[in-house]
């Protein structure tokens, strides 16, 4: 009887090996091919050469750097108000049930919203107001995805805190706002630190609003990434570049927060 | 009707023991209760038996059978578990007919037996509702009834009715009883109660830290409990135990304590136990004991008495309080040969 | 106390209303334009006119019915595979962290850079799996006629798969131990327990997942735009693209917003159909 139990061990050792090898493969295969040169790259089964910064140096150039900086910025600030609002929004939510069940399906049938409905809004309104030239479009833009998200996410972990946290704080002498801040705050901070990094990403990632509402000649990361894919051929070697620089950050970035992912997940989702 | 068997059965994690090469028979068609204190090895020992733990070392077996490598469900046991483990999602009746269905018994057939199984447990009206809506009394029916229904070799029971409030906990062990002894199987029951180890079994299973302490009729592990350790493990109010010495069939605690005993032989050091139940008080003017406190439990009270440093309990008929109440001076005597005598350093019975 | 309950809440339905409730209804003014970006003064109100138009382009039901295979192709695959490596990340027992993290890790790229990745590594010329299969005498166009769309719904595959994953993990950790084990003892083959006692406790966090991966995979845009940007012909011409197409190549913004709209209200009638089925079955 045991003898079935190890098939099926084997099989699951299999087919995560074959996961990991699936996962890792492009990435590794992108992150050599960004330190070969042009004539290199026509081979495209050359693995042992003699790596080559040329692709580096042209991206970085390129200001690619610049561009990762300017996304830097743009998620910052949407992440930092999705955070405060959302927290508030979350607690406000779990705690007295405010807009009913009603709220939680809300927020989702946010999510719904392909960005292809929202845009031409958010052009036409940056033109009529004048501010085209600034960020302040491409930050509301990916409010309008980043919030609801991070307000989702967080109504799970503060479900979790017992109310008679506050209560004794309450008891204690605190106003409502205080007992919040200082008592349940710091309670599912694991919570916050988790959407942020999560929301980040979303931010990070979008190439749609970015590619139409970001000031002209000031690109964000992933639409900079595109650019090399231009008409007159890809710019391969200086696309991997870019790519790896778009793509470690996030990614060390999730390897902190799965966990959270989980558990904030299982605190939200599953609760349907 | 099957015998099991434990032989030198070792449950080990890394470095730590749980369950210490204990050998325990289980005669066929007999209840047999595994009882101790949390941390024994007793639940480990059953799920062992049901295949759900691995064994370190050692050998079950089921009617001569070894059974170690098997999976559960190839062992013929079933097992009704202390939160009764119900499929939520479905209803009383296919709750009860799962073991059927899985073992590719035809659907019309399987409910059908369920119905017959389900009324006869009392739960014919509810077999269409789900585990959520039933009370704890009833979910636990259900969870006996998918036990019954495969009539397997064993049954194995894991604190079924620690969950119930005490009243319905009384009730469900008469039926519980009653079943085991109607369908006849070996059953092989979990609990930390020892009222419940002692009104149910036909054999008990004292546990502690891993090891076996003593086997045997419940009648004859209370009588002559072979420990320290049994002799206050089963028994309720708790045996008055105590360090001292017998001199002229006088036994002196250590905290002063002085009860008259008969006829037992003067010794320097002992261990001496004496059931609140066995424990003779009488009113004496300069007794050696004072009651503090008195417990009307309706036909029977409990004495509690302070003796030198000791406390100690006493129950006696209510009837019989007479100038026993509270501040009462009384002299202690052990009835007749009822007084337990232990090795003091080992805790092991003087005259096993 | 009800103030404080407003207070909280405020800052997020105010961002909500500036961010999405204004652009929105915005936007559906634009539908009922003849808004062109490149025109100047006020556009002309058409009333339903784009509506009809759009609805009786056959580019746009061609974009929709591309869209809808690749949501069907792409998203059943990651549910299967998501299924398949949830259980057995769940079992498994030494570097959980480790593993889950690098599986978990391509969801987190942006999708642009993970076309883009695809669009190198399927090249005839320069990529390493066509040069692979070569070797082994097969020839296979990635990106060629009938095709492309394929192997976006495999992009997607790719790096969405993890999310299903994630989604699903959490729901099989929230599943009860006990039940699973009494199906054990109760003869229950390891298939039988899979189908019978898993699989059912499951189905609300599978249907979830699918719904919001389902809702996610329609706005497909990047993985077009990093490789095939529609074609061959418009084979992969998906929604969102040809939205962006309607909008910002050919600046017909009213138009572009009305194919927004039928979008939307595909979308949102299917989600009600299935929330009304959710709660009736619910309620059983």
């Amino acid at each position: 009887m045991t003898k079935g139990v190890n098939a099926l061990a084997a099989a699951r050792i299999l087919l995560l090996s074959a996961a990991a090898v699936v996962v890792a493969f492009p990435l590794l295969w992108v992150a050599i091919a960004s330190l070969k040169s042009p004539a290199q790259l026509n081979d495209p089964g050359l693995i042992l050469f003699l790596p080559n910064l040329e692709n580096w140096a042209r991206v970085l150039e390129a200001g690619i750097l610049n561009a990762a900086g300017r996304s830097a910025f743009v998620a910052t600030v949407t992440v930092a108000f999705s955070v405060v609002a959302g927290s508030m929004g979350a607690y406000a939510i779990s705690a007295y049930k405010a807009g009913g069940s009603a709220t939680r399906f809300g927020i989702l049938a946010a999510q719904v919203l392909p960005p292809a409905v929202l845009v031409f809004p958010f052009l036409t309104m940056a033109y009529a107001l004048n501010i085209n030239n600034t960020y302040v479009p491409i930050i509301f833009a990916h409010l309008s995805f980043v919030l609801p998200v991070i307000t989702w996410f967080l109504i799970g972990f503060f479900d979790a805190v017992p109310r008679s946290l506050e209560e004794q704080a309450r008891v204690d002498g605190f106003s409502r706002f205080a007992a919040f801040r200082l008592v349940v705050l710091p309670q599912v901070l694991p919570g916050i630190g988790a959407a942020a990094i999560f929301g980040f990403t979303l931010s990070w990632n979008d190439m749609f609003y970015g590619l139409i509402l970001a000031p002209p000649r000031e690109t964000i990361l992933p639409v900079a990434i595109s650019a090399f894919n231009t008409f007159r051929g890809v710019e391969l070697g200086a696309m991997s570049a870019a790519i790896i620089i778009a793509v470690v950050p996030v990614v060390i970035a999730s390897f902190f927060i799965q966990r959270r992912l989980v558990q904030g997940i299982s605190g939200g989702a599953v609760k349907f | 009707m099957a015998e099991v068997r434990f032989n030198k059965v070792r449950k080990q994690y890394g470095s730590s023991v749980i369950v210490d090469d204990v050998d325990i028979e289980f005669p066929s068609g007999s209840l047999t209760v595994l009882v101790g204190p949390s941390g024994c090895g007793k639940s480990t020992s059953l799920r062992m038996l049901a295949g759900l733990e691995e064994v370190t070392s050692g050998e079950i077996t089921i009617d001569g059978r070894v059974v170690n490598a098997l999976e559960p469900k190839d062992r013929d046991v079933a097992m009704v578990f202390q939160n009764y483990a119900l499929y939520p999602h479905l209803s009383v009746l296919e709750n009860i007919a799962f073991p059927l269905r899985a073992t590719k018994t035809p659907r019309a057939d399987a409910l059908h037996r369920a119905q017959g199984v389900a009324d006869s447990l009392g739960l014919g009206a509810l077999t269409g509702r789900k585990p959520k809506d039933l009370s704890g009394g009833q979910q636990q029916r259900v969870a006996i009834g998918r036990a019954i229904i495969r009539q397997p070799s064993v049954f194995l029971f894991d604190e079924p009715l620690s969950n119930l409030d005490a009243k319905l906990r009384v009730e469900t062990r008469f039926e519980l009883m009653q079943i085991q002894r109607r369908l006849g199987i070996t059953a092989v029951y979990v609990t930390h109660d020892q009222e419940e180890a002692m009104t149910m079994s036909d054999r008990m299973v004292v546990m502690e830290n891993g090891r076996v302490a003593q086997t045997g009729p419940p009648a004859e592990i209370y009588a002559r409990p072979n420990s320290v350790f049994v002799a206050t493990f089963v028994g309720s109010p708790k045996m008055n135990v105590l360090g001292g010495s017998v001199l002229d069939q006088v036994f002196h605690s250590k905290g002063g304590a002085i009860i008259s005993t008969a006829g037992i032989a003067s010794r320097e050091a002992v261990t001496f136990g004496v059931r609140p139940d066995d424990l003779q008080v009488s009113p004496a003017a300069s007794g050696g004991g004072t009651v503090v406190l008195v417990e009307l439990l309706g036909p029977r009270a409990i004495l509690h008495i302070d003796a030198g440093s000791d406390r100690l309990t006493s129950v006696v008929d209510a009837d019989r309080l007479g100038e026993l109440g509270q501040g009462a001076t009384v002299d202690l005597r052990v009835r007749v040969h009822a007084e337990h005598l232990f090795d003091p350093t080992s805790g092991f019975r003087l005259d096993a | 106390m009800t103030r404080f309950r407003w207070g909280m809440l405020a800052p997020v339905l105010a961002a909500t209303g500036v961010a999405v409730g204004f652009p929105l209804a915005y936007a559906f003014y634009l539908s009922l334009t003849d808004y062109k970006l490149t025109s100047r003064g006020a556009p002309d109100f058409v009333g339903l006119e784009n509506y009809l138009f759009v609805l009786s382009d056959a580019r746009m039901w061609n974009a929709f019915g591309n869209t809808a295979t690749y949501v069907a192709v792409a998203v059943t695959v990651q549910t299967v595979l998501g299924l398949a490596i949830a259980l057995a990340l769940q079992k498994q027992q030494w570097a959980r962290d480790v593993t889950r993290a690098m599986l978990l890790a391509p969801m987190f790229i942006t999708p642009i850079a993970v076309g883009l990745t695809f669009r190198f590594l399927l090249n005839d010329q320069l990529g390493a799996i066509p040069a692979v299969l070569r070797s082994i005498g097969i020839s296979y166009d990635f990106f060629g006629p009938s095709n492309a769309l394929l192997t976006l719904s495999f992009i997607d595959v790719w790096q969405w798969t993890p999310f299903m994953v994630l989604l699903l993990l959490a729901g099989l950790e929230s599943i009860p131990r006990q039940p699973l084990e009494a199906a054990r003892v109760d003869g229950a083959s390891a298939w039988y327990a899979f189908r019978r006692v898993v699989l059912p406790l499951l189905t609300p966090v599978l249907t979830v997942a699918v719904l919001l991966r389902s809702l996610d995979a329609l706005k497909v845009f990047e993985y077009v735009y990093a490789t095939t940007r529609g074609g061959p012909g418009t084979e992969t011409e998906t929604i969102q693209f040809f939205t962006y197409q309607t909008g910002i190549q050919f600046f017909r913004l009213g138009e572009a917003s009305a194919v927004a709209f039928v979008l939307l209200a595909i979308v949102l009638t299917f989600i009600v159909i299935l929330f009304r089925r959710l709660q009736r079955s619910a309620a059983r």
